[in-house]
């Protein structure tokens, strides 16, 4: 039996949660958070200490280097004891720290998908803007350290886009609006090539809305236990947010009927034991609203999402931006606010008729302009869009085609993973 | 820490999700697959909440080990004893697969604890399955009797199309594993790792493991054994199991240590060549610091210049508008 005939390794590594899991599932076997605990309490031991200490010295590295957590066990290590650092090997959506996402790596296949490196083929997702050198580390570190038999690094939005082939039509062109915990970006893609100069991004993520709603709560004088208060804010934004279509209009129907709006939340404070309650009311609306209004929020970042995704299209190729009006696609956990693309969808409706109102006046009734079609496509497994994408490219029977493979590593080096195989030949 | 933990999370948690969720319908159709080929489906339908139907594969084994209806040597039995009225075999199993399972979740124990060790059990039935043959073994060496019928190395499989073997006696089980890698590094490391770990059984602390012997070669017990099943390219290590090492509690993790020996080896291998990348980064990277320190001062603030629309700080600014 060959790794060609077992189900591929989709491994999509987000800046806040890692997701994981086999070719041809629905679901992603595990979500786990992308963090590292290492302890490195032995390094610091200082190395003066006599040369007889060499061996005591070399096992203490070792054991440096076996002991370390990841994902939501390391979390907890963390809190329960100091002697463990928490790395984040992610920032932005590309890798800083190689030696923690090598062990992550390491222990996501081995402990988590306890599968044989040498048996499958992989997947694995990068952002838009990673540069040719990360992708060559990350293939120097699966060839040479995994022993993969073929490996695949695919572009986080186009995998977004690839979610919705299945759902919808073979549709590859598209704006990509994907909401992630550490910010936002908004990729134009066309055929399934994406469109680099058209990228735009927003410093807004899902933990700003949690940063939002917790200031909020703060504010209002809300007896939360502070080391609480981020995990309450959290939850409240997962269980009640939603996205509204008037805030005025919001605010009159919560002060009219606050029995029916207002939620309690119910807690323990960590500390002493004691029960406590606290109310959710105008923070279930306000906190998605910090990607239409950021001005509430920061006063340094003041545009807001749906004039970005115009200005993203606008600066597209003039003969694809109808296309990509037709089909704005979210992806990202912090997209799936009830309501959220339907208030997009709207307001980048308005923008566009506005500027076809504009022209026609401009014009003065010589020539009619055909009305633009804007939607904004939502799908329920928004929330780990890009890995399904992986999960449907990577049970095709072209994809071990597509693969850079081992054999091609030892050949040319490194260097192979800066060109995507699928275009092998054409030049 | 580097030890390969016997339930299977992947299992466990969607077992866990389950029993959390009972009254809640769902459609689940998802598969996975282990180290050394091992397969598993899990079907739940929206029909049969309480019920999970759970089909597992094992590695096509090799022709001198054999399997009874497609299972090892006593599964059916050790099955039946783990895991009592809550699961159901059906025969056949489904296409493709070894073993099917129903598991009913409704007939589960009240109390927490009993529950949880069971779900743990249930996730961990590739032990069961697998190291099935190799318990009724270890049983009758613990309870000091020979299996009659056994005459020569018993093979048991481990790896597709590979096998490990046991000689059974009365005092003593001799396990001898041949040992093959697919990577020529990976043969090396793992060779040295053998012998390191054959080294490291001499430390004072572990006096009572199991003896433990590497060798380039098949050992004299492997007599009798089809030679094409005896090409290994990272030799053979070959453990001598007593009595004490099998007795009461100890048994499972035995079963378990010795059916996936090769998997840990070979995480082993995989490990090392990791923390090997780690120290050639960190060395790579304080031999590039020592290159920068060498540069001579004009070229170092050359640079700088060359960046100078990143690096334009606000003393640079006030410099340039007193000027």
């Amino acid at each position: 039996m060959d790794a060609a005939s077992r189900p591929a390794v989709v491994i999509d590594n987000g800046t806040g949660y890692t997701k994981m899991g086999f070719a041809g599932n629905v679901e992603p076997c595990f979500i786990i958070p992308t963090v590292v605990a290492v302890n490195e309490s032995f390094l610091n031991q200082s190395r003066s200490t006599s040369k007889g200490n060499w061996i005591a010295q070399h096992s203490a590295g070792v054991m440096a280097d076996l002991d370390f957590f990841i994902g939501e066990e390391a979390l907890s290590r963390s809190r329960s004891s100091s002697t463990y650092n928490l790395s984040y090997p992610i920032h932005h959506g590309q890798v800083e720290n190689w030696d923690a996402m090598e062990r992550f790596w390491q222990q996501c296949i081995f402990n988590y998908m306890r599968c044989d490196p040498e048996d499958h083929y992989f997947l694995l997702t990068e952002s838009p803007l990673t540069a040719p050198e990360n992708r060559e580390y990350t293939g120097e570190i699966m060839f040479e350290t995994f022993n993969v038999p073929g490996l695949y690094i695919a572009v986080q939005p186009v995998l977004a886009l690839a979610a919705g082939y299945t759902t919808s039509k073979c549709e590859m062109t598209g704006v990509v609006v994907d909401v992630g915990d550490g910010g936002t970006h908004v990729v134009p893609v066309v055929d399934g090539y994406v469109i680099g100069s058209g990228i735009k991004s927003v410093p807004i993520g899902g933990k700003d809305v949690t940063h939002f709603i917790q200031q909020l709560l703060k504010e209002r004088g809300e007896h939360i236990p502070p080391e609480d208060s981020f995990e309450v804010a959290r939850k409240a934004k997962e269980m009640y947010c939603y996205t509204c279509s008037d805030i005025v209009k919001e605010y009159n129907k919560h002060d009219k009927e606050p029995a029916k709006y207002i939620k309690q939340w119910t807690g323990i404070k960590p500390k002493t034991g004691a029960p406590y309650s606290c109310d959710i009311g105008y923070e279930r609306f306000l906190g998605p609203e910090v990607f239409f209004h950021p001005e509430i929020y920061s006063s340094e970042y003041t545009t807001p999402l749906p004039v970005v995704i115009d200005k993203c299209i606008q600066s597209s190729p003039i003969d694809t931006r109808r296309a990509l009006y037709k089909n704005i696609v979210l992806s990202g956990g912090s997209t799936m606010f009830k309501d959220f693309h339907r208030r997009l969808q709207r307001d980048i409706k308005k923008i566009v008729d506005a500027r076809i109102l504009a022209s026609d006046a401009r014009l003065g009734g010589e020539a009619k302009s055909q009305p633009v079609e804007v939607n904004v496509v939502s799908h329920p497994i928004q929330r780990f869009a890009v890995w399904f994408g992986g999960s449907v490219l990577a049970s095709t029977s072209e994809f071990y085609a597509a693969c850079h493979t081992k054999a091609e590593y030892e050949e040319h080096g490194a260097s192979i993973c800066r060109t995507n195989p699928v275009f092998k030949g054409m030049y | 820490m580097i030890l390969l933990q016997s339930p299977s999370r992947f299992i466990l948690q969607i077992l866990q999700n389950r029993v959390r969720n009972l009254d809640k319908g769902i459609d689940l159709d998802c598969h996975s697959v282990e180290f050394d080929d091992v397969r598993y489906h899990i079907q739940v339908s929206m029909k049969s909440p309480q019920s999970i139907v759970l089909s597992m594969a094992l590695p096509a084994p090799p022709p001198e080990a054999i399997f009874y209806a497609g299972l090892p040597f006593g599964a059916i039995e050790a099955i039946k004893a783990a895991f009592g009225a809550i699961v159901q075999i059906l025969d056949p199993p489904k296409d493709g697969y070894n073993l099917t399972m129903k598991i009913n979740l409704g007939k589960l124990p009240s109390d927490e604890e009993q529950k949880q060790a069971l779900l743990i059990k249930i996730a961990s039935v590739r032990e069961v399955v697998l190291g099935a043959p190799l318990r009724v073994v270890l049983k009758h060496l613990s309870s000091k009797t020979v299996a009659s019928d056994a005459d020569g190395p018993i093979a048991l499989v481990h790896r597709p199309k590979e096998s490990f073997f046991l000689v059974p006696q009365a005092e003593k089980v001799t396990v001898v594993f041949p040992m093959r890698f697919q990577d020529s590094v990976d043969i090396v490391l793992a060779t040295s790792f053998l012998r390191e770990f054959v080294e490291a059984r001499r430390a004072p602390g572990l006096n009572n493991a199991p003896p433990c012997v590497w060798s380039p070669s098949p050992p004299p017990e492997l007599k009798g054994v089809p030679p094409h099943a005896l090409t290994a390219n990272a030799g053979f290590v070959k453990f001598v199991i007593f009595p004490r090492h099998v007795e009461g509690r100890k048994l499972d993790r035995t079963v378990w240590s010795l059916s996936t020996f090769h998997a840990y080896v070979s995480y082993h291998v995989k490990c090392s060549e990791a923390f090997m990348h780690t120290r050639m980064r960190r060395r790579v990277e304080s031999l590039i610091q020592a290159l920068d320190r060498a540069k001579p001062e004009s070229e170092k603030s050359k640079l700088l210049q060359g960046k100078s629309f990143k690096r334009l700080s606000v003393k640079d600014k006030l410099s340039n508008s007193n000027s």
